[in-house]
C-alpha cells in the first residue's frame, strides 16, 4: 500500500518520515506504528506541503487530505461527519510557543452529537463535548466552526499552517537564533473515547516508577475517563492492579508495549493511553520526567541490563542530579528528638536555620550579619526583600501555589507555607530550623549532615565509571570531583 | 518624556510600597509615570518623614505606613462601594489562582506524584507553560479593563504584564517568575498588593 498521498504522509507503520518533515510528535507516532503498537490512526501534513499553503490550502493538497482522510475511515469503519471524529495538531521539529493548540472532536455537528450520545449512552458528555468544541475552534481558528466537518478541517489545518508564523513563534525563533524555514507539520489523527463503556477508560503508564527508580511499572487508569480527566487530578484513578483484574487482556498488552517502547527508546517511557470497549490505544509515548535519586539508579541499571554503555549511563547524569542527591539532610538522631513547632506544606525543599524574624524589614536588615528565618502570615511584595537575605520562609496561610511559595522556589529558599494561624505566635524570636522538604519547623538549631556518596544507591558505581570513562564527563562534573 | 500623570505624595507613597525600597525609577515604573514626576513628591514625603532616603532609594517609615492606611479608605471610598469593582476584583482572584498554579507548573514538575524543581530541559512541557500564560493573560485583560476604567493608572499593569509576557515567550524565561525583574510573577504580584490596597481587602488564602 502506498502511503505517501503527495505530501501526505499515512502514519501505518510502512515508513518513519524525518522529524524534520512530520514534527516530534508525529515522529513518535511514525515509531509506534513501525513497532506494531496500537495506535489511532492518523496522516500527516508534512512540513513540506505547509510551505506551500501560506495563503490557504492547494486544491490538489486538500484532495490528497481527502485521500487520507478516506484511510482514516477505513481504517475505523467509521465516516467523517457521522461517527469519525478527529484531532488537528501542530507539529514542529522542535517545539516552541505561540503554535496552534491541538483541536480536539473536529468533524462533531448536531448529528453526530446525537451519535454520540446514543454510543456513550451519556447525553451530557456528548454536549458539552460538543459545546467545547465549538469553544475551542473559535479561539483557536479565530471564527465559529462551520457546520460542515469538511469546512471544518479545511480552515483548521490552514490555522495550524499559519501559526508558524505567529507573532510569539517569530519572536521565540529569533531569540533562539533558530531559522524561520522549518515550518510546522499537521497531524490529523482519529478520536477514540475511553468513556463509551465500563471497559472503557484512560490512563498514563510508566514504565518505570520515575520516583525512586524501581523497575516496576506503575500507572494510573481511570474507568470512563477521557483525555485529560487522569492529568488534571480531579478524581482519583485506579492503579494497574486494579486495571489487570478488570482488563487483564488490556493490561498484559499494555506492558508489552511499554517494554518494547522501552526497549527502543532505551529509557523509560511515560505513555498515555485509552481503552475504547476494550481495546487498547497508545495516545503519546515519551521519556519520562524523573527524580534526581531515580535518575542514578536508572542509568546503573539500564547498564547492569545490557541496554547501555558506562559512558552512555554516565552521558544522562547531570550535575544538578548530583547536587540533589547529596543535599544536606537533617542529621536522624538529633532529628528524633527534636521538637516540632509546626507543620505546614513543603514548598521549595533545603533546610534553613536562623532566629525567627516577623518583620521583612528586619530579616533584610539583619540578614547581612546572621541567619534569620522570615515568619509571616502571608507575603506581600514588599516581604521579597526579607525572603532574599533569610535561610528559610514560613507563612501561616497560603498552599504550594502562593506568591510566598513561587517567590521562595524561584530564590531557591527553603519553604514551609500554610502553617496555620498561630505558628508565628509560636515561633517568633525562637531560634528555628525549617525542613522545606518535610514541611516541618523544628525548635533550636538542628544540626544537618551531607550524605556520604557511598551511602547514596548507584552514586558509587557512577563515580568509578567516571574514573574509568574521563572522556565521557565534563571536567567539571561533580562525578569527577568525588 | 513626560506621562501627564499628577504624581501626589500619596500616589508616590502608594508606589513605594508596592515596590518596597526603591529608586525614584523604580516607583515611576510602577505607577507608570515618570522619574521627573515621582521624585519630588518622594522628597516631599521625605520632609514630612513619611518617608526615608539614602543612597539614591527610598522607605515609607511606620508613621508614612500609618498615614497611608487612612488615606485608602477616604480615597477610595466610591471605588469600595462599586459593585463593579467587587465583581471586577473576584474576577482577578479567579485568574490569580490559575496564574500561581501555572508559575507552579513552570517551577516545578510532576515525577509519581513527587514535585521536582523544573530543569527546562523539555522546550515541549516549556512551551506549553508558555502558550497557557498567554492564554491566561488575554483571560485576564478584560478584568483588568474593567479596573483601569475604574482606576485609570492601573491600566500600567496591563502593559507591564504585556511587556513580560513577550519577553518570557521569546525565551527571556527569567521574565516568567524571576524575582530580581520586572517578570511576569513580579508584576502580577505588584498588580494583586495594588488591588488589595485600594480595595481594602486581605489577601486570600
Amino acid at each position: 500500500m502506498s502511503t505517501a498521498i503527495g505530501g501526505v504522509v499515512v502514519l501505518d507503520g510502512s515508513v518513519v518520515p524525518d522529524r524534520e518533515e512530520i514534527g516530534n510528535k508525529a515522529h513518535s507516532l511514525a515509531t509506534m506504528h513501525r513497532l506494531g503498537m496500537p495506535v489511532p490512526p492518523a496522516f500527516v501534513l508534512t512540513t513540506s506541503v505547509g510551505k506551500r499553503c501560506a495563503g490557504g490550502l492547494p486544491d490538489d493538497v486538500w484532495a490528497d487530505v481527502l485521500a487520507a482522510l478516506a484511510h482514516l475511515e477505513a481504517a475505523t469503519g467509521r465516516r467523517f461527519g457521522e461517527e469519525l471524529l478527529v484531532s488537528v495538531r501542530s507539529g514542529a521539529a522542535q517545539s516552541m510557543p505561540g503554535m496552534m493548540d491541538t483541536i480536539l472532536n473536529l468533524g462533531i455537528t448536531d448529528a453526530v452529537e446525537a451519535t454520540l450520545a446514543a454510543a456513550s449512552g451519556d447525553a451530557a458528555f456528548a454536549r458539552d463535548t460538543h459545546r467545547r468544541f465549538r469553544e475551542s475552534y473559535a479561539r483557536l481558528v479565530g471564527q465559529d466552526a462551520p457546520a460542515d466537518p469538511h469546512e471544518q478541517l479545511r480552515a483548521a489545518i490552514c490555522t495550524v499552517f499559519a501559526s508558524w508564523g505567529s507573532p510569539r513563534a517569530v519572536a521565540y525563533r529569533n531569540h533562539h537564533r533558530m531559522s524561520h524555514d522549518g515550518g510546522t507539520a499537521v497531524t490529523v489523527q482519529a478520536m477514540v473515547y475511553g468513556n463509551l463503556d465500563d471497559r472503557s477508560g484512560t490512563g498514563v503508564l510508566f514504565t518505570r516508577d520515575p520516583q525512586s527508580g524501581d523497575t516496576t511499572p506503575m500507572g494510573e487508569f481511570l474507568p470512563r475517563g477521557q483525555g485529560e480527566d487522569v492529568v488534571s487530578g480531579e478524581v482519583d484513578p485506579l492503579d494497574l492492579a486494579d486495571l489487570a483484574q478488570r482488563l487483564p487482556e488490556v493490561h498484559a498488552a499494555l506492558l508489552d508495549a511499554g517494554r518494547a517502547l522501552e526497549r527502543h527508546a532505551r529509557d523509560v517511557q511515560d505513555i498515555e493511553f485509552t481503552v475504547e470497549r476494550g481495546r487498547l490505544y497508545l495516545l503519546q509515548t515519551r521519556v519520562a520526567k524523573r527524580s534526581a535519586r531515580a535518575a542514578l539508579k536508572l542509568a546503573v541499571d539500564f547498564v547492569g541490563e545490557g541496554v547501555l554503555t558506562p559512558a552512555e549511563a554516565l552521558a544522562r547524569i547531570r550535575p544538578d542530579h548530583v547536587a540533589t542527591v547529596l543535599r544536606p539532610v537533617l542529621d536522624p538522631e538529633a532529628r528524633a528528638t527534636a521538637t516540632v513547632l509546626a507543620r505546614g506544606e513543603p514548598a521549595c525543599p533545603g533546610i534553613g536555620s536562623g532566629r525567627a524574624v516577623a518583620d521583612p524589614d528586619e530579616a533584610a536588615f539583619a540578614g547581612e550579619d546572621e541567619d534569620v528565618v522570615l515568619v509571616r502570615h502571608a507575603t506581600s511584595p514588599e516581604d521579597v526583600h526579607g525572603m532574599i537575605a533569610a535561610r528559610a520562609v514560613c507563612t501561616e496561610v497560603g498552599g504550594r501555589t502562593s506568591h510566598a511559595a513561587v517567590v521562595s522556589r524561584e530564590l531557591g529558599c527553603p519553604a514551609v507555607v500554610g502553617c496555620g494561624e498561630g505558628m508565628l505566635a509560636a515561633v517568633e524570636g525562637r531560634t528555628v530550623t525549617v525542613d522545606g522538604t518535610a514541611g516541618e519547623i523544628l525548635d533550636g538549631i538542628v544540626p544537618v549532615r551531607t550524605p556520604e556518596p557511598s551511602e547514596v544507591p548507584a552514586l558509587a558505581r557512577l563515580v568509578a565509571w567516571a574514573k574509568e570513562h574521563p572522556d565521557a564527563v565534563a571536567a567539571d562534573h561533580p562525578l569527577v570531583a568525588l | 518624556m513626560s506621562s501627564d500623570m499628577e504624581i501626589d505624595e500619596f500616589t508616590a507613597l502608594h508606589g513605594l510600597v508596592l515596590k518596597k525600597a526603591g529608586q525614584a525609577g523604580e516607583v515611576a515604573e510602577v505607577l507608570g509615570a515618570t522619574e521627573a514626576e515621582v521624585a519630588p513628591a518622594l522628597d516631599a514625603a521625605v520632609a514630612e518623614k513619611r518617608a526615608m532616603s539614602g543612597r539614591g532609594k527610598y522607605m515609607v517609615t511606620p508613621a508614612g505606613r500609618a498615614w497611608l492606611d487612612e488615606q485608602y479608605p477616604v480615597l477610595f471610598a466610591d471605588l469600595r462601594a462599586d459593585p463593579g469593582a467587587d465583581a471586577a476584583y473576584a474576577g482577578f482572584e479567579e485568574v490569580n489562582r490559575e496564574l500561581l498554579a501555572l508559575m507552579t507548573r513552570w517551577q516545578t514538575v510532576n515525577v509519581g506524584g513527587e514535585a521536582v524543581p523544573n530543569d527546562h530541559s523539555d522546550a515541549e512541557y516549556d512551551a506549553a507553560v508558555l502558550d497557557q500564560l498567554a492564554k491566561l493573560d488575554s483571560d485576564a485583560d478584560p478584568v483588568l479593563e474593567v479596573l483601569a476604567g475604574l482606576v485609570p493608572r492601573l491600566g500600567v499593569h496591563r502593559r507591564r504584564l504585556a511587556e513580560a509576557l513577550a519577553r518570557a515567550s521569546a525565551g527571556e524565561t527569567d521574565y516568567v517568575s524571576g524575582v530580581r525583574v520586572a517578570s511576569y510573577h513580579t508584576v502580577w504580584f505588584e498588580l494583586h498588593e495594588d488591588l488589595l490596597r485600594l480595595l481594602g481587602r486581605t489577601r486570600e488564602p
